[in-house]
């Protein structure tokens, strides 16, 4: 059988990636975000000139912006973080969607510097979204369609 | 000279049709019009999960039978598939900006899509540097099918770690999460892109055949070439035998 020569590189290939994935702890660096909860959780290890990623949905209330970002509040399934965000805001940033905020505690507070929109896999035209999310799904029409 | 098939003129009218249809369909509440890049970023990713299956498939054609036309199949989707790779990072890149924020991020769906790209210009690189056709074949072979073990990576990157990236919308288990106009509209230019893809790569193929003749006339200076009215030169200080 000729695919025999074939049977060593991929069996290398193939220990290589489980070695990574088990002792390398590729998935401990893999972590794109922390939860609102592992961050709570895991606050000793993040002293506060440790950047990291934290990613949840932005609290129906106290949404507030200002001229150099915004402040807000990130929902995990058990705690609220409070996030100041000074940057750029996107465009899509509105109570209810889930946002990724990166920067460091500050006391209690997350302070963030960088914003990223976590969209989600769903799509439906506006009249359906507006029973999907609570916000006011309209007024990100209007934005992202306009000039 | 071109010669236009009739699987040329269907493709054409499908991508017509698809994109007629991509200014038709409902916009997104939450995206507005930036969604509808998705009707076009989504089949160049399928396409190019296609285009590698495909050289999997072609490669060990090859290794078990050494008949030419695999070898044929599998440089045409390589290089198709690296084009159709390339279009879904650079669409994902437009959209993300507006959406994300960012033009791009390292998570996982993301740099597996671009090692997808850069594997697969390697397997290129690498039929370049080899002079001689079946041994060309033979290595690119064994780096088509092992390459191969990207394309799941890169599809379940994004349920297997965390990404910024979306997960799945339609090829996940269950309902597709979308409005069901939305995804008539997707899966009709997936067949739209599907053709394109098809034309695109028996193009190609084509071209891998004339260039394999033009190969063997080079390499073969005895055989006739151009008939036997023509005599191939001989090589600097060589002997006819």
């Amino acid at each position: 059988m000729r695919l025999r020569p074939l049977l060593l590189p991929l069996s290398g290939i193939v220990a290589l990636a489980v070695g990574l994935v088990t002792v390398g702890d590729l998935n401990g660096n893999l972590v794109y975000y922390l939860t609102p909860d592992e961050a709570v959780e895991r606050r000793a290890e993040f002293p506060e000139d440790r950047r990291f990623r934290l990613a949840g949905e932005v609290g129906g209330e106290e949404v507030r912006r200002s001229e150099h970002g915004a402040s807000f509040t990130v929902a995990g399934s058990d705690v609220e973080v409070a996030v100041v965000h000074a940057g750029v805001v996107p465009h899509l940033f509105q109570a209810g969607i889930p946002v990724v905020v990166e920067g460091a505690w500050r006391g209690e507070v997350f302070r963030s510097d960088t914003m990223l929109i976590k969209h989600d896999e769903e799509y439906y035209p506006a009249d359906e979204a507006d029973d999907a999310l609570a916000g006011p799904a309209d007024s990100g029409t209007d934005r992202a369609a306009g000039p | 000279m071109t010669r236009y098939r009739s699987t040329d003129l269907v493709a054409l009218a499908l991508l017509g049709a698809g994109f007629v249809a991509i200014l038709l369909a409902p916009t997104d509440g939450l995206q507005g019009v930036l969604q509808r890049l998705m009707y076009a970023h989504v089949p160049a990713a399928w396409l190019a999960y296609l285009a590698f299956a495909l050289t999997l498939i072609a490669s060990i054609g090859w290794l078990r039978t050494r008949h030419d036309r695999w070898d044929h199949l599998a440089v045409g989707a390589v290089e198709v598939g690296v084009f159709f790779t390339g279009l879904a990072l650079v669409l994902g890149s437009v959209w993300g900006k507006p959406v994300w924020g960012v033009w791009w991020t390292w998570d996982a769906r993301l740099v597996t899509t671009a090692l997808l790209f850069l594997v697969y210009s390697g397997y290129l690189a690498l039929r370049r540097g080899i002079d001689d056709p079946r041994v060309r074949a033979d290595r690119a072979a064994v780096l088509g099918i092992v390459a191969f073990v990207q394309v799941p990576i890169v599809h379940f990157s994004v349920v297997w770690w965390r990404t910024l990236h979306q997960p799945p919308t339609v090829l996940r288990p269950g309902d597709p999460t979308m409005d069901h106009t939305m995804l008539a509209v997707l899966l009709l230019n997936v067949v739209a892109y599907s053709a394109v893809f098809v034309t695109l790569l028996r193009r190609r193929m084509d071209l891998a055949r004339g260039e394999r003749a033009l190969e063997q006339g080079r390499l073969a200076p005895d055989a006739p070439v151009a008939g036997d009215a023509v005599v191939a030169p001989l090589p600097e200080g060589g002997e006819r035998g």
